[in-house]
């Protein structure tokens, strides 16, 4: 053998393919060679992936009675296709049938042939293909066709895929509906989304979906098969609307086929053929956003630049390709939580004849469960009672409650992906860089704070900003390189409010509160000679170090235990403010790598030394 | 003693109904996981088998003689190549992708991991990623390739058994097998581990 093995050779080899003699010759190649083996080896690995969909399946207990139950039902009958004498008399009265019949549509096509061969015609080549398939639908339109005395022979003579649409005579559609077919086969075509919206409410884990999809119907009865296995899809939600042609085409019902677990077939009635654009919504759950931030501070700390982006988080078991997402700020309540109802085996609890849902039974003995029209969908529906029983309410709380923000363009967001948007971004926000110090809530740390407000005079204010995380970066030097400086959580900001980011504590301020001096005076005494009242005087000296290189505005907030106190203070170059009853603030600059200190003295009255301050 | 598959389909043809249930036990799985190969979904697969036991029960008196097996075969190849010609043509595309082709996966997915006490969800997420890449490389074959594949690797019948199931001859089975791998050389995802 000259060279080496190829692909093809290794393919026949590994799965025996070739002659016995070019086996022989392989494998006498591959013992020499260790190249083709290391080839060979790498094939066999590719090829060990076929093994992921090697699965031991079992067939359920319930498929083998019901095909079983078929097979005794047909059974039966078919033991006389063997007794010679009945086969030839069923040969004989088959023949006089079909003659009966001849002569029937011979007359019938010398009145109105025409009409017959145009059905026949305009019939499309995949209707006839639904012929091979005895579906109940057929069936049925071929059962009432043959009742002479409404249709005529004629019903018989139309093309399968007329029974499959429920036309029984030229352009008359059945009033009757038909089943809900058996397998997916006679299904309406269901191409891609047009397009489809999201609208997540985040806060009830709640996304209404409204997809659009042009549609091929078939004039007569339709059906059209929508699933949602393996996802959270609410399917007490689900709605289906024509778009155009309204008045000639009616959503009858929606079918849950009772075997068939997480299938809903809607069956609609149209009185055109051709594509008619459907609007579909429903709720689905597993779908969510976050929204999260990104500020940086500029050098000199006086501006930021603000970035919003909106995290889009798909768990909802389905794809969503090029769909423009809508993000609902604000709270609503529901009844139901929709992941729950996705995964219930009937969409409406246990079927029950009470509650107007219908069971049938197919050609093969399986139940039908059939509800009279959609719940939630046109209120004039037959189930109007149903409606009222179960519709799902969302019980809105007042739209000035709610905010839509609507993400511009489109996005595709792959099941179990998430997203990152942007939802908007503005440059040079006026920002206030304050460092706080409170030793009664943060101990000896000072905290770094950046604020601003939500309103135009800082470039922002269009929308509320909603709850999500911030991260406060700073430019650390003129190449652009930022440096972390902390991140905190903020609440949902109306316009016009402000908001100060915490940003956790600052390496490079200190305050040290130092006590100068603490005298006690004014004692009161009762007739027994306790005391019952009395003064305490405290100066504090409070020393403010920066070592940053930008000069610091710093409030310092001082907790007295008591309402009953009293401040002397006479530092021009500090502003002091009663804060609450029991605090004092003080607000300074400090400047670039320096260190500052004031002093106050603070007197405190207990007991009935309180009156003092009262009068 | 085990009564054959012959004797078993002449004894439903005489009104022996349990005959034809223990066909059924004997070979419903074996059918059901080809359907499911075949179709990508259960739920496509059990309307299949339905459908081709009930052609089963219909023509069980046609049977003559050949092994019961192939014959099965050959009825379940007919009713998958006929329902997937039909879904191409109507081009029915769930609106649920993942119920026609992931659901297996993560039934078998939720399989190991009840059974595995040393299971690994990232390992397994990667391995339920790697049998869809399988299941959709497998699935883009035409419907006669993927016969041929699945009759061969999957139900492990001889090429002649194969033949004897397709109607054609062996050289053929051969052919279709050989341009099935050629296709899934390319197509199959590279397992560096391979498989357990």
């Amino acid at each position: 053998m000259n060279g080496h093995l190829t692909e093809r050779d290794l393919i026949e080899y590994q799965f025996e393919l070739a002659s016995d003699a070019r086996q022989k010759e392989i494998a006498e190649h591959l013992q020499d060679c260790s190249i083709c083996r290391e080839h060979l080896e790498r094939l066999k690995k590719k090829f060990s992936s076929l093994e992921l969909l090697r699965q031991d399946v079992k067939v359920s207990e319930n498929l083998v009675r019901q095909v079983a139950e078929q097979a005794g039902k047909a059974a039966q009958p078919r033991f006389i296709t063997f007794r010679k004498a009945t086969w030839f008399s069923s040969v004989a009265a088959v023949f006089i049938i079909g003659l009966l019949l001849m002569t029937i549509y011979l007359g019938e096509t010398k009145q109105g042939g025409g009409e017959v061969i145009e059905t026949f015609t305009r019939q499309p080549a995949e209707e006839k293909l639904h012929a091979k398939h005895e579906d109940m639908a057929g069936r049925l339109a071929v059962k009432k066709a043959s009742e002479p005395a409404r249709m005529g022979a004629r019903g018989l003579l139309g093309t399968a895929g007329e029974r499959a649409a429920g036309i029984v005579a030229g352009d008359e559609i059945m009033e009757k509906p038909p089943f809900a077919p058996a397998s997916a086969i006679e299904l309406v075509t269901l191409p891609r989304r047009e397009n489809v919206q999201l609208t997540i409410y985040n806060s009830a884990d709640m996304t209404l979906v409204r997809e659009r999809r042009d549609l091929t119907l078939k004039k007569g009865w339709n059906w059209l098969q929508f699933m949602w296995a393996n996802t959270l899809i609410d399917p007490t939600s689900l709605n289906l609307t024509p778009l155009d042609q309204a008045d000639k085409i009616d959503v009858k019902q929606l079918v849950f086929p009772a075997r068939l677990q997480e299938v809903g077939r809607w069956l609609i009635r149209s009185e055109i053929n051709g594509r008619v654009p459907f609007e579909i919504t429903y709720f689905t759950s597993g779908l969510s956003w976050r929204a999260f931030y990104m500020g940086t501070l500029a050098r000199d700390e006086k501006t930021m630049r603000l970035e919003g982006y909106v995290r889009v988080d798909n768990g909802s078991g389905e794809d969503y390709e090029d769909a423009q997402t809508r993000l609902i700020v604000g709270k609503v309540h529901i009844l139901d939580e929709i992941a729950e109802l996705a995964r219930r085996r009937y969409p409406y609890g246990r079927p029950s004849l009470q509650l107007g849902i219908h069971e049938e039974f197919d050609s093969k003995g399986r139940r039908v469960e059939q509800i009279d029209r959609l719940f939630w969908g046109r209120a004039a529906g037959i189930g109007g009672r149903l409606n009222e029983l179960r519709r799902k309410e969302i019980i809105k709380e007042g739209l000035s409650e709610y905010f839509l923000y609507t993400i511009e363009g489109t996005e595709t967001i792959p099941d179990k992906w998430g997203k990152r948007l942007l939802s908007f971004e503005a440059d040079d926000i006026p920002v206030k860089s304050l460092y706080k110090y409170d030793q009664q809530r943060w101990g000896d740390d000072v905290i770094r704070y950046v604020a601003f407000a939500n309103d135009e005079e800082h470039k922002l204010g269009q929308t509320p900003i909603p709850n999500g995380t911030v991260k406060i970066y700073s430019r650390a030097d003129e190449q652009g390189y930022l440096s972390y400086v902390g991140g905190t959580s903020i609440k949902y900001i109306p316009v016009d409010e402000e908001i100060e980011l915490n940003l956790g504590p600052a390496r490079l301020a200190k305050v040290e509160p130092i006590l100068i001096d603490f005298t006690t005076d004014n004692y009161v005494f009762d007739k027994d000679g306790n005391i019952t009242g009395w003064d305490e005087t405290r100066t504090w000296r409070i020393e403010v170090t920066n070592t940053k290189t930008l000069p610091i505005e710093v409030e310092i907030t001082r907790g007295f235990e008591t309402a009953y106190w009293k401040l002397q203070f006479s530092d021009t170059n500090v502003s002091y403010e009663k804060h609450d009853a029991t605090h004092a603030r003080f607000k300074l600059i400090v400047s670039a790598r320096s260190k500052c200190s004031f002093e106050y003295t603070v007197t405190t009255y207990h007991g009935v030394r309180e009156e003092v301050l009262a009068k | 003693m085990q009564q054959t598959d012959e004797s078993l389909i002449d004894a439903y043809c005489r009104g022996d109904r349990d005959a034809f249930v223990e066909l059924m036990r004997r070979y419903g799985d074996s059918v059901l996981g080809y359907l499911m190969r075949m179709s990508g979904s259960r739920e496509q697969a059990e309307d299949l088998f339905q459908e081709t036991f009930k052609r089963v029960y219909e023509k069980a008196h046609t049977f003559r003689g050949a092994r019961f097996r192939n014959w099965l075969f050959t009825i379940a190849t007919r009713v998958a190549i006929d329902s997937l010609r039909g879904r191409k043509r109507f081009k029915l595309i769930s609106l649920d992708q993942r119920a026609d082709c992931g659901g297996d996966i993560d039934d078998r997915r939720e399989a190991v991991a009840v059974m595995d006490t040393s299971y690994n969800p990232s390992s397994e997420a990667i391995k339920a990623e790697q049998a869809e890449q399988v299941r959709r490389a497998v699935a883009k074959l035409p419907e006669k390739q993927r016969a041929t594949l699945v009759l061969a690797y999957y139900e492990q019948l001889s090429y002649s058994e194969v033949a004897n199931v397709m109607g054609c001859s062996v050289g053929t089975v051969k052919t279709q097998m050989f341009r099935a791998l050629r296709t899934l050389a390319k197509s199959l995802p590279d397992i560096s581990e391979g498989l357990q």
